[in-house]
């Protein structure tokens, strides 16, 4: 059911992402909302669904904007792998590293879409995208983080309270 | 060991997704999620939009009246420019007429289009439409503006929709030319209406002594470019380009039919010694909240009737 509920709001994400969204500039970028929901999950939830749900969000990101099917299922990976390292460290919110993932994920979702665009024979301008367009994505990213996180966070111990019975739930952050 | 494993994979599966979508194969299933998708797309742009319009009406209220102002201004200029330009048309006609001449571009058969989807990223300029191969669109096709000035091309076509690549976009090249003409860059007192000289415009008996420019044109190359939007390039060092000239396509190639409006001159690069120079071009068509287009399915790009 979690991964039904998790694939519905990735695709809306994705739909979202391409239709109103871009109606919204900040930076001269559009915020990639299922990007900033993909890392935040792979933050928030066990690695184990982060490995499902992270290529699904990936993929329906190929299936909405038109790219070559598989190149954000590709690019969303490190996500995956930033927040396993994170996890590594010893912590007390989580909120901070998924700012981190987020940020630090943009830039490689870029380079790799990037690479992908040039090896499918697509004209990428290296240095212009880099610096007019994956380093904003980068901080507007960012900036959208607690609009998923904050959910994601509720719905997490909303969860754990329903698996092993009744808990406070904390502040988010 | 787990996580190699699961990268293996993922990136396994994502090469074999790339080659299946770069051959077509997987087409059917994009078709199929935006069939699925265009009605919530459709929504929340027909959402967005709005609020977008109000936010910035707000934000931006000085502007939009300086811009109001000077779209006033450029309008009376172009109703000036256009009695001319009819003038000029009909004497082509005619003389098309007693030539015996085939006219480059008859009628233009164009197909109303929805824009439902627009790439957020940035690295490619795109926008998806809601028609496609069922209704007669083809890779290549040209897409204008509803008042006619080019937007981008037919990038991927899919059963009922298709994706346009815009002229922003670095992907995209056209072969241009630059119409310095008489109306927009002669002199004042020449004879001629410029947007510079008002005086000409209301002066009935315009200087006798002053002999009307010639009309020149100058062939480049416009280009998407990531910083500037479009570059004209390849633009000979002695040629007289201006801000303000008018930029259509010039025929050559046969991807485009002559005479097509791009833009105007934005910004003149000049570099002393070179054997070119560019320029950036403002794009006549609003590229970005675009709702409706016009796709050109009369006029079939020589890539497409082959050789």
């Amino acid at each position: 059911m979690k991964y039904i509920l998790a694939a519905l709001i990735a695709w809306f994400l994705a739909v979202a992402d391409v239709s109103a969204l871009p109606y919204m500039k900040i930076l001269d970028v559009t915020p990639d909302l299922l990007l900033v929901f993909a890392a935040s999950y792979a933050v928030l939830r066990p690695q184990d669904e982060a490995m499902i749900m992270v290529p699904v969000a990936g993929l329906m990101h190929d299936l909405t904007n038109g790219d070559p099917l598989g190149a954000s299922m590709i690019g969303f990976a490190p996500l995956v792998i930033l927040a396993a390292v994170i996890r590594m460290q010893a912590v007390e919110t989580k909120f901070i590293p998924a700012l981190v993932v987020v940020a630090i994920g943009t830039v490689f979702w870029g380079a790799i879409r990037m690479c992908v665009l040039t090896i499918t024979g697509q004209e990428v301008q290296w240095l212009d995208a880099t610096v007019r367009v994956v380093l904003p994505l980068a901080i507007v990213n960012t900036l959208f983080v607690p609009l998923t996180y904050v959910p994601l966070t509720w719905f997490s111990a909303a969860h754990r309270q329903g698996i092993m019975g009744r808990r406070r739930i904390t502040s988010p952050l | 060991m787990r996580l190699v494993w699961w990268l293996a994979t993922v990136f396994g599966l994502s090469v074999i997704s790339i080659f299946l979508s770069q051959h077509d194969a997987t087409d059917p299933v994009q078709n199929l999620t935006l069939t699925v998708s265009a009605p919530l797309q459709s929504s929340l742009r027909d959402l967005a939009a709005p609020i977008s319009e109000a936010y910035f009406g707000i934000t931006d209220r000085g502007d939009i009246k300086r811009e109001n102002d000077r779209l006033r201004e450029e309008l009376e200029t172009l109703q000036n420019q256009l009695a001319a330009q009819q003038d000029a048309q009909q004497r082509v006609r005619e003389l098309e007429d007693a030539l015996g001449l085939r006219q480059s571009r008859p009628e233009d058969t164009l197909l109303a289009a929805d824009v439902i989807a627009e790439e957020p990223s940035g690295l490619k300029r795109a926008i998806a439409i809601n028609r496609g191969l069922n209704d007669g669109i083809d890779e290549g096709m040209i897409v204008l503006s509803r008042a006619g000035s080019v937007v981008g091309t037919v990038s991927r076509v899919y059963d009922d929709f298709a994706w346009i690549r815009l002229i922003t976009d670095p992907e995209s090249a056209i072969n241009a030319q630059v119409n310095i003409a008489a109306l927009s860059s002669a002199p004042p007192g020449t004879g001629v209406l410029t947007p510079e000289a008002p005086s000409a415009q209301a002066s009935p008996t315009p200087a006798p002594t002053a002999a009307p420019a010639e009309p020149q044109t100058v062939r480049a190359v416009a280009a998407g470019d990531q910083r500037s939007g479009i570059v004209l390039d390849l633009i000979p060092s002695d040629a007289p380009i201006a801000t303000g000239n008018l930029v259509v396509t010039s025929g050559l190639g046969g991807n485009f039919p002559r005479g097509l409006l791009l833009g105007t001159i934005d910004t003149v690069d000049e570099r002393p010694q070179a054997p070119f120079k560019s320029a950036t071009i403002e794009p006549s068509a609003t590229l970005s909240g675009l709702e409706t287009v016009l796709v050109l399915i009369s006029f079939k790009p020589a890539r497409l009737t082959g050789p």
